[in-house]
C-alpha cells in the first residue's frame, strides 16, 4: 500500500470553498468554546483579581452550557472540515534548494500540526470529562485543558492569518467556484458543496440536540445521550455520592456541629437544630456543574449573611468553606465577600420541598448564585471567616 | 492584517505552552505529548481511513438514488457517534451513584442507528420513484 498523493483526491468537495464555509462554523464554535471556558477557568481561581459577579444567578450555567454543547458541535464539523483538506496532508514539500518557500511550508505544516493536534485533544479530553472519566495517569485535567485551550486558539489564529487570502478569495465567491480548486478535483459526488455544508451543521445540530438535555430541561426527552436524564434525589443529579466521599458516618453523627471560625476561633457552633431554629429562606439557584451539567431547584436553609451575623461576624470578607470530606481538591472552597453577602447564598436544609438528601449534602451545603457546581461545597461543616 | 494575526496566534500559543511547563511536571507533560500526538494520528490514520473506506462503499455498491441520502447518513451518524462514544462506553460510570450515565446508551444508538439505515433505504426508494439521477459518484 502506497502513500496517496493529492491528485488522488479527485472529489469536487475536498475544495477551499467548502474548507471555508465549514471552518467559519468551526471558528465560531471554537470561539464560544474558548471564550466560555475562560470564564470557567476565571470563575474556579481562588483568588481573583476581579470579584466573578454573582448575577445573573444563572450566568455560569449558561456559559458552561454554551461550552459543552459547542464542543460537541465541533466534533462534526472539525470532522468535515479536516476531510476536504486532507489532500494537502500529502502535498510534496518544496526542493530543499528553494530554502525559504521550503521553510515557509514547513512551518505551515508545523502549525496545522499543532491546531490539530490541540483541537483533538481539547475535544477528546473535553468529552470524556463530561462523562466523569478519566483515562489518563498523570495529567491535571483542568491545568492541560487550559493550557491546550490557549494553544489550539492560537495555532487556529495563526492558521486563519495564513490563509487568509484563500479564505477571503472562497468566501467572495459562489460556492461552486473552482478557480482555487485542486488540479483533477473536481469529479461530482452524491452531494453538492452547499449539501455538503448543510450536513455538517446538520450534524452538529443533531450531536448538541443529542447531548444538551442534560443542561436544558426541555431537551431531556430527545437528548439520547446526556450525561444523565435530570433524574434524582429531589428531582436533582448528583455528581458525588456521600458514600464516594467518605463522609457517610460524620454527616450522620449525632454529635454533628457547624463551627464558625474567626482569627483561628471557633466563635459559634450551630447543631443541626439550631439551623433549622433560625429563619429559613427558599431560593431558585441552579446547580451548575463544570462538567456541563445543570439544574434548577428551590433550596431551602439559612441565609449564609445570617449565620456569620449571628456569629458575630457581620462584616465578613472572604469565607472558606469547609467539608466532613476530608480529602480532595474540593474538600474546601473560597467564598468570596461579593458572594458572601449576597443575600441569595444559603446553607441549604432542604431541596425542592424536600430535606437534604445526604447526596446532596446534608446536613447542610453551601448554594449560591453563579458559582461552579464543584464549589458549592456539600457536607459543609466549618466556615472560617476572614474579617 | 495577516502578519498581526500570525504574531497574536504564536502568542497565544506560547502562552498555553508556558501555562503547560509551568503548571505541570515532566511527566504529566510527556503524558500530554503523547495525547496531542496519538490525536493526529487518531484523526490523520484511524477516523480518516474508516470515513473513507465507508464513503467508498456508499459510492461503489449503492445505486445512486441511495447514494446522497448514504453520504448524509455517514456524516451525521458518524460525527454524532464520535462525539457520544464515551457516553455509549459508559467507561465514566459509578456504581455508587444511580443518577450519572443514567441512560440505555447502547440501546438507543442501536435503534437510531436501525433508523437511519431504514431512512437511507425510504430516501433512496423516494429519488428512484422521482427518477433522481442526476449526479455522478466521486472515486476518492
Amino acid at each position: 500500500m502506497s502513500i496517496p498523493a493529492p491528485a488522488d483526491f479527485t472529489s469536487r468537495l475536498r475544495s477551499p470553498a467548502v474548507a471555508a464555509r465549514v471552518g467559519v462554523w468551526l471558528g465560531i464554535a471554537f470561539g464560544i468554546c474558548f471564550l466560555t471556558g475562560l470564564v470557567s477557568h476565571y470563575a474556579q481561581l481562588p483568588n481573583q483579581p476581579v470579584p466573578f459577579p454573582t448575577s445573573p444567578s444563572w450566568g455560569y450555567r449558561l456559559t458552561q452550557g454554551l461550552h459543552v454543547v459547542t464542543g460537541v458541535a465541533a466534533v462534526s464539523l472539525l470532522l468535515v472540515k479536516l476531510w476536504t483538506v486532507y489532500p494537502l496532508l500529502f502535498e510534496r514539500l518544496p526542493a530543499p534548494r528553494d530554502v525559504r518557500p521550503l521553510v515557509a511550508a514547513l512551518l505551515e505544516r508545523a502549525s496545522i500540526a499543532v491546531l490539530v493536534a490541540a483541537a483533538v485533544f481539547q475535544l477528546a479530553t473535553g468529552l470524556v470529562n463530561a462523562t466523569r472519566w478519566y483515562p489518563w495517569s498523570q495529567f491535571s485535567f483542568r491545568a492541560s485543558h487550559y493550557a491546550v485551550a490557549w494553544i489550539a486558539i492560537g495555532a487556529l489564529v495563526v492558521h486563519i492569518g495564513v490563509k487568509l487570502p484563500i479564505i477571503r478569495t472562497a468566501l467572495g465567491a459562489d460556492i461552486d467556484d473552482t478557480s482555487q480548486d485542486r488540479p483533477g478535483a473536481g469529479v461530482a459526488s452524491p452531494l453538492s458543496r452547499r449539501a455538503l455544508v448543510r450536513t455538517s451543521l446538520g450534524a452538529a445540530g443533531v450531536g448538541v440536540l443529542a447531548t444538551a438535555g442534560s443542561a436544558v430541561p426541555l431537551l431531556r426527552r430527545v437528548s439520547l445521550f446526556a450525561v444523565n436524564s435530570g433524574t434524582g434525589p429531589s428531582g436533582v443529579p448528583i455528581n458525588k455520592t456521600a458514600a464516594q466521599a467518605g463522609v457517610i458516618a460524620a454527616a450522620t453523627s449525632a454529635d454533628y456541629a457547624l463551627a464558625v471560625v474567626v482569627d483561628d476561633q471557633v466563635v459559634r457552633s450551630f447543631t443541626l437544630a439550631d439551623l433549622r431554629a433560625m429563619p429559613q429562606a427558599t431560593e431558585t439557584l441552579p446547580i451548575a456543574c463544570v462538567e456541563g451539567w445543570s439544574a434548577s431547584g428551590d433550596w431551602t436553609g439559612v441565609r449564609m449573611v445570617d449565620v456569620l451575623s449571628a456569629a458575630g461576624a457581620s462584616e465578613p470578607g472572604d469565607v472558606v468553606v469547609a467539608s466532613l470530606q476530608d480529602s480532595g481538591p474540593f474538600a474546601k472552597s473560597i467564598l468570596p465577600a461579593n458572594f458572601v453577602r449576597d443575600r441569595r447564598t444559603l446553607l441549604a436544609l432542604g431541596l425542592n420541598g424536600d430535606a437534604l438528601s445526604i447526596d446532596h449534602g446534608s446536613p447542610c451545603r453551601l448554594i449560591a448564585p453563579n458559582r461552579p457546581g464543584v464549589l458549592q461545597t456539600k457536607w459543609v461543616s466549618r466556615l472560617e471567616v476572614s474579617t | 492584517m495577516r502578519w498581526a494575526l500570525v504574531g497574536a496566534g504564536t502568542l497565544a500559543g506560547l502562552y498555553g505552552v508556558w501555562l503547560a511547563v509551568t503548571r505541570q511536571e515532566p511527566a504529566q507533560l510527556l503524558e500530554i505529548g503523547v495525547w496531542l500526538i496519538a490525536g493526529i494520528l487518531a484523526h490523520d490514520v484511524l477516523v480518516t481511513v474508516l470515513a473513507s473506506i465507508l464513503l467508498l462503499l456508499v459510492v461503489r455498491l449503492l445505486p445512486m438514488p441511495w447514494q446522497a441520502p448514504a453520504v448524509v447518513a455517514v456524516v451525521v451518524w458518524g460525527g454524532v457517534s464520535l462525539a457520544v462514544l464515551p457516553v455509549l462506553g459508559r467507561w465514566g460510570a459509578q456504581a455508587a451513584n444511580p443518577t450519572h450515565l443514567d441512560r440505555p446508551y447502547l440501546a438507543s444508538w442501536l435503534v437510531i442507528t436501525a433508523l437511519v439505515l431504514l431512512a437511507v433505504g425510504l430516501a433512496g426508494v423516494v429519488r428512484s420513484r422521482r427518477g433522481d439521477h442526476s449526479s455522478r459518484p466521486a472515486d476518492r
